[in-house]
């Protein structure tokens, strides 16, 4: 009996020891989380004054040098905000109106003296600073006390979730979402990416389930003698398709067939992966002639990366005026390393086909616009979107540069036209 | 007396001389051509090939990217080869007869995860770093992101939707790839994955959980462009969905227990 006794006092004993330990370990990493907590919120209040102050620097200016710093200001302290609110554990609606005004504050800073005249700038950071003002006012009153770190999980919780909170953030969400449309209202060329997500200009007339299905089974009759449902996309869709799902003996995948036209968008298939190996160049063989067969004939082999048990390939459409690679016109091909079979296609990009104008083209002196230990490798011509989202034609480098002893290789875009350098890719 | 065992001596040494060298050299390549964009073993002696003799002076990895190919290249022009930066069997010979490989040295070095050379003409010994390295996956990702984001991206994808079909792995991963396009989300893999809120896994600690092979090759797929949500930046589990504002946001389609919106 003494023994059973002393085996309890003692199991309860330990017990006790061992939960106070852990508490204590909670107690210690709800404070450290708090104290980052605190400090964003902290820096995100403070930022923000500075923000507000920078916009405000750049209505003493008409000319565009004249607030450059301001405006190098702005960009920088948007991101940094951005930063601090994405560690917060803030209202969903808030935290994501809250990013994109900010991301379009900083751009539009950023190319401010590039992209707009001067009276307009100023008119949009008038009333960004206005805005800004109030932003901060509202910040202020919302994180009132929680700066001093003093909080709890719980308690951190309930001033800053949407539903919990006394705070109105669903209010300073909508507010937000109001000064983005009024301040930074979508371009043309973002206007155009949505209509390009929404594959308006697919004028292809509609086809039936039955037709998407004769497709599927046309181009993958390995896979498509076993279908388990064919769906249509929710009314949420930008653009609608058929969902079709298979399994057929060891293969189950999908594939979603536009209503427009019967466009593949995308199809992947997960198997068991065989012992066997391909050579790459048979495989690659083979994918150019399913390709061929499946009517893309405009495309041009552009890359490959093995990996354990398939081949990602990489094809490019080649418009006809230049004969010019167009880059976001992509269609990309898994294939099985063991037997060359097509396990996915994936032509969402493809199907997209963007509007390309032509262009002058001038020509440049490579030796001069690079440094002198840079060699140009190769030079193609390619349609690329630039960062106001216009297709622009540019000349294509692959250089490289003696880094440490080692060989860099870099892709460098430059516009035909502006001899802007659009874009610089770093080479694997 | 004296010259028999000399004799006898300096055969002994050409015998081990060549005994040696056909070990160091009797893992030749396979018959495969090897192409920018290939992986594997024959990559690794390719590299290690091209190392010894001066002409490549990346990392072994096993990876055929441009610090392969410019060497090659380098090699075929200097033997007076087509120049064409693909080991095809000629290529394969000469580089053969001109280089050693020592197999064992180079996988014990890629398999203890160790920084190490390969050069001619110095102690093998000399040319491995101290200390203990984390030994990386030689999986190839387009190059915009890293080992680090695939790594990190299957355990999130392993972490949301281990249960769920193929396909619904794909969209996860797609989700979080779409995020960092987004204005609206931070834009790098780890900013969207530990955006307070965003991922259960994140707060229940199941992304620490160790990833599957599926959930590795599902996050390859979504970096190659696979995209089966059809450009969802949301998804959530109509069973278990708490917040009422999910199921304002326009909704795309179904896949497993998920449904991915905009």
């Amino acid at each position: 009996m003494k023994k059973i006794i002393f085996l309890a006092v003692f199991a309860i004993v330990s017990l006790s020891a061992y939960s106070y330990s852990i508490a204590g370990q909670n107690k210690d990493l709800q404070n450290a989380l708090s104290v980052q907590y605190a400090k964003n919120i902290s820096d995100a209040s403070s930022k923000l004054r500075d923000l507000d102050e920078a916009v405000k620097k750049t209505l003493l200016f008409n000319e565009g040098k004249g607030d450059l710093e301001a405006r190098e200001d702005i960009w920088r302290l948007s991101s940094d905000i951005q930063q601090s609110v994405a560690s917060l554990p803030l209202d969903q609606r808030f935290s994501t109106t809250w990013m994109n005004y900010l991301g379009r504050l900083g751009k539009f800073s950023k190319e401010g003296d590039e992209r707009t005249d001067p009276a307009e700038f100023h008119k949009v950071m008038d009333r960004a600073s206005e805005n800004i003002e109030s932003l901060s006012d509202q910040w202020s009153i919302a994180t009132a006390d929680m700066a001093s770190g003093n909080l709890s999980m719980a308690e951190w919780q309930d001033r800053l979730d949407g539903e919990k909170a006394t705070f109105d953030w669903k209010g300073l969400s909508a507010s937000i979402q109001q000064y983005t449309e009024s301040d930074f209202p979508l371009t043309a060329s973002e206007s155009d990416a949505l209509k390009k997500k929404e594959l308006k200009h697919i004028k292809d007339p509609k086809v039936s389930k039955e037709e998407a299905l004769s497709k599927f089974k046309k181009l993958f009759p390995d896979v498509s003698k076993q279908v388990i449902d064919t769906t249509e996309s929710k009314p949420g869709a930008a653009y609608p398709f058929y969902h079709i799902r298979f399994a057929d003996q060891d293969s189950i995948g999908y594939i979603d067939i536009t209503q427009k036209g019967g466009h593949i968008l995308s199809f992947l298939t997960e198997r068991p992966a065989g012992l066997g190996k391909m050579e790459l160049e048979s495989v690659r063989a083979r994918v150019e002639t399913f390709l061929k067969d499946s009517g893309y004939t405009d495309v041009v082999y552009e890359e490959v990366r093995e990996n354990d048990t398939a081949f990602h390939f990489v094809y490019t459409r080649v418009e006809k005026m230049h004969q010019a690679k167009v880059l976001s016109d992509t269609i990309q091909v898994k294939a099985a390393k063991e037997d060359g079979r097509i396990l996915g296609l994936n032509a969402a990009e493809y199907i997209r086909k963007e509007q390309l104008k032509d262009q002058p083209m001038i020509k440049i002196n490579w030796k001069t616009f690079f440094h002198q230990n840079v060699k140009v490798n190769k030079q193609d011509l390619v349609y690329v979107e630039n960062e106001h989202g216009i297709q622009r034609l540019a000349y294509a480098l692959t250089v490289t540069l003696e880094e440490n002893e080692q060989v860099g290789t870099y892709v460098v875009l430059v516009d035909t036209e502006t001899k802007d350098v659009i874009r610089t890719e770093k080479q694997a | 007396m004296n010259k028999t065992v000399r004799t006898l001596l300096i055969g002994f040494f050409l015998f081990a001389g060549i005994q040696l060298s056909i070990s160091i050299d009797s893992h030749a390549f396979t018959d495969r051509e090897l192409a920018k964009g290939t992986k594997g073993d024959d990559v690794i002696e390719l590299q290690a090939r091209l190392q010894y003799i001066g002409f490549f002076k990346g990392k072994i990895d096993g990876n055929f990217g441009y610090q392969t190919y410019w060497a090659l290249r380098e090699f075929q022009e200097k033997y007076g080869m087509p120049i064409d930066g693909i080991a095809g069997s000629k290529t394969k010979k000469k580089l053969t007869s001109v280089s050693s490989y020592d197999k064992k040295f180079v996988m014990d070095n890629i398999n203890k995860g160790k920084e190490f050379t390969h050069y001619g003409g110095k102690p093998l010994s000399s040319q491995v770093k101290g200390g203990t390295a984390v030994k990386k996956p030689n999986t190839q990702v387009p190059s915009k992101y890293s080992g680090d984001d695939l790594k990190l991206l299957a355990n999130a994808v392993y972490g949301e939707s281990r249960g769920e079909p193929y396909e619904g792995q794909v969209a996860v991963a797609a989700v979080i790839l779409n995020r960092i396009e987004h204005p609206d989300f931070p834009n790098t893999v780890g900013g969207v994955i530990f955006q307070p809120g965003a991922f259960t896994a994140v707060s229940d600690g199941q992304i620490w959980l160790e990833p599957n092979e599926r959930a590795k090759e599902a996050v390859i797929d979504a970096m190659n462009g696979w995209d089966p949500s059809e450009n969802a930046i949301y998804y959530f589990n109509p069973v278990t969905a708490t917040s009422k504002w999910i199921w304002s946001r326009p909704q795309i389609k179904k896949i497993g227990m998920h449904v991915f919106c905009d």
